[in-house]
């Protein structure tokens, strides 16, 4: 029970780290089941509702209960050791967001245990699919209210995280000064902020339909709910991108052993994609016609500006660098060139009229797969391996490490690359069967995620492995630049028992290294 | 070390004015208000924390505070509880605002410890 309610910040970010693992491994396990029932046309293992219900949970799982939290658990650990902080803001409401974000995704998930079986009106519930002539039954009630208690959590988090940076940092720590990861953070906690809290009165709103009726009806009430959904949806998929950035740019910026190239780029583009990601969720409403389609493209479309030069910043922190090959940096690199596919494939649907075309199809599954599996999920897998010496003062093991990348980009590559081509062939998403000419790309995709299995499986191996044997990691085993590896490994319950170096840029250690390596130069002139 | 920082409501401000244009871009473009209101309301939130944090800047120095707040999760299951209720019946709305009154009141008896401690 110490444990569970901790007040300590990194405690409260290892639970979060926990439970969001405890739910990738359930919501994965229904997407295995979903591609052994894909894997030839016809039904074979579950029925119609059945695979409605896996789709829906896998979805709702990995966005609200793994993805989001996991990005803001790292911020949770990470942002007050970055910016020379002895704890976070308000830990109170940081435990409290924690359990509501448990209580909420275990909701959920126990609607598979009523009679009607879980949520199964996708994701976003969309109405009239969500209302109670639609999906009857406890599950789908049991659904939004786990919806509602675990966004509420992550937002709770959020603003922990949010007063930290803006309450909490060192004496000169000014925000030019932030480190590239607490930027990130900062950059996602206004999304948070600004968007989870409709999503929380949409699903106040829907469970009033559900039981009284009258709040979204008719076609104008079903695009209200549209509207409501995706100015928490599409902001949401930056939330699970951003902090990922920033991992990896610390990633690519300690192995290249390089300063971040062009920071202060990276601010303003942050700044400016953070806007936008809030003004594109039309897009998401392109085919219904009740939205201002030109502005919505634009603003999608526009939104390649800032990616671009957040990409020509990882870039160009590579070029001239020494690059080493950890383990993180492969798969930060995976994160740059995976994302990338993700993000191209996303201007084509921000097209409207080749939206229309593939709208529903798999290629959408393929784009978001390619965003946030082989895009965000890298980033984190980044991060894990890059701060888990840190946080537990313990290695991972490097080949085990590196294996893992290897089966995982393997198996994420065959998985969704498929999926392009049956989406462009006209195979629909959210279906159990479909036509036997379309057999043989299901059955690649089906046996890359039985890859992917094996990839997580020995990045779980890794983890446990390295943490019942301990090879000792030191306070700086990578030689990093930001604050959190100037503390003990892992650090204290107050961060920090050393006074904190001079805080003159981003990267202090990489000021301090450079400066006692002047000094030693200075030393070697001088004649004795 | 933590001294109360003042600046941190600049790139808040600077967000919001973004936020701002592309709003009234929105409300020009199209006919009816509510989107553009909806996209407006984001940035709202936003500016009241970056004024608190101008105007209230942190106390410095570290702070006494329970390692441990049992009342927290205590609250958080009283909450979910309650929430649940709502598809669950009455009775576990009214079990869930028990357990969750009864949270607050050991919530606050903590938080006067903690300040009488910090007091001495």
């Amino acid at each position: 029970m110490t444990w569970l309610a901790a007040t300590d910040h990194k405690k409260t970010a290892a639970k979060v780290g926990v439970a969001s693992i405890f739910f990738f491994l359930l919501s994965g396990l229904l997407a295995l089941t979903m591609r052994a029932e894909l894997a030839q046309p016809g039904l074979q293992f579950v029925s119609d509702h059945t695979y409605d219900e896996l789709f829906t949970m896998h979805g709702s799982g990995m966005i609200y209960l793994f993805l989001t939290p996991a990005a803001l658990g790292l911020g949770l650990y990470l942002v007050p050791l970055q910016v020379g902080a002895a704890e976070i803001a308000a830990p109170r409401l940081a435990l409290f967001g924690f359990w509501l974000y448990l209580l909420g995704g275990l909701t959920m998930y126990s609607g598979f245990l009523t009679n009607n079986g879980a949520g199964d009106a996708t994701w976003t519930a969309t109405i009239p699919l969500s209302n109670s002539s639609g999906t009857p039954g406890v599950g789908m009630d049991l659904w939004v209210i786990g919806v509602a208690l675990a966004v509420l959590g992550s937002l709770l988090i959020a603003i922990t995280i949010l007063l930290t940076i803006m309450r909490l940092r060192a004496p000169g720590m000014t925000m030019l000064r932030l480190p590239v990861f607490t930027w990130t953070m900062l950059a996602t906690t206004f999304m948070v902020v600004a968007s989870f809290p409709v999503l929380v009165v949409a699903m106040g709103l829907l469970i009033a339909e559900r039981h009284i009726g009258g709040v979204f009806t008719g076609s104008t009430g079903s695009v209200a709910y549209q509207h409501l959904f995706w100015f928490y949806g599409h902001p949401v998929v930056y939330v699970m991108f951003f902090p990922f950035v920033g991992a990896v740019g610390e990633a690519v910026a300690t192995f290249s052993r390089k300063r971040f190239f062009g920071y202060r780029a990276l601010v303003v583009s942050l700044l400016f994609f953070t806007a936008l990601s809030m003004a594109v969720w039309g897009h998401h409403m392109f085919i219904t016609g009740a939205v201002k389609n030109q502005y919505y493209s634009l603003t999608s479309t526009l939104l390649a500006v800032p990616a671009g030069i957040e990409y020509l910043d990882l870039i160009g922190t590579m070029i001239g660098g020494a690059l080493v090959f950890r383990a993180p940096m492969l798969f930060a690199l995976g994160f740059i060139a995976q994302f990338l596919i993700g993000g191209l494939t996303g201007i084509i649907v921000a097209s409207p009229p080749l939206d229309y075309h593939v709208n529903g199809s798999y290629f959408i599954v393929a784009h978001f797969h390619y965003t946030l599996f082989a895009g965000s999920l890298f980033g984190l897998l980044a991060g894990v391996h890059y701060w888990f010496p840190k946080a537990t003062g313990a290695m991972l093991r490097e080949r085990l490490a590196k294996a893992s990348f290897w089966v995982l980009a393997l198996g994420a590559n065959v998985t969704f690359f498929p999926m392009f081509f049956l989406g462009y062939d006209g195979m629909p998403r959210r279906v159990a069967d479909y036509e036997p000419r379309l057999g043989d790309l299901n059955l690649l995709s089906s046996i890359g995620a039985g890859v992917i299995a094996i990839g997580v499986v020995m990045v779980l191996v890794n983890l446990v492995a390295s943490l019942r044997r301990k090879e000792p990691a030191g306070d700086d085993p990578w030689g990093a630049q930001t604050l959190e590896w100037w503390t003990t490994s892992p650090p204290p319950r107050d961060n920090f028992e050393a006074p904190l170096p001079a805080i003159n840029s981003p990267a202090p250690l990489l000021d301090l290294r450079e400066r006692e390596e002047e000094a030693r130069e200075r030393r070697v002139e001088v004649p004795v | 070390m933590s001294t109360g920082p003042k600046g941190g409501g600049g790139p808040l401000v600077a967000w919001s004015a973004i936020m701002v244009a592309l709003g009234v871009m929105l409300a020009i473009w199209t006919t009816g208000s509510t989107t553009a209101l909806l996209f407006l309301l984001g940035p709202a939130l936003l500016i009241p924390l970056a004024a608190f944090s101008r105007l209230r800047p942190a106390p410095g120095g570290p702070r006494l505070l329970a390692r441990v707040s049992v009342p927290v999760v205590v609250i958080a299951i009283g909450a979910a509880l309650a929430a649940i209720g709502v598809t669950g019946g009455l009775w576990l709305v009214l079990v869930g605002a028990e357990v969750g009154a009864f949270g607050l009141v050991w919530l606050v008896v903590e938080i006067t410890g903690e300040r009488r401690r910090a007091g001495r």
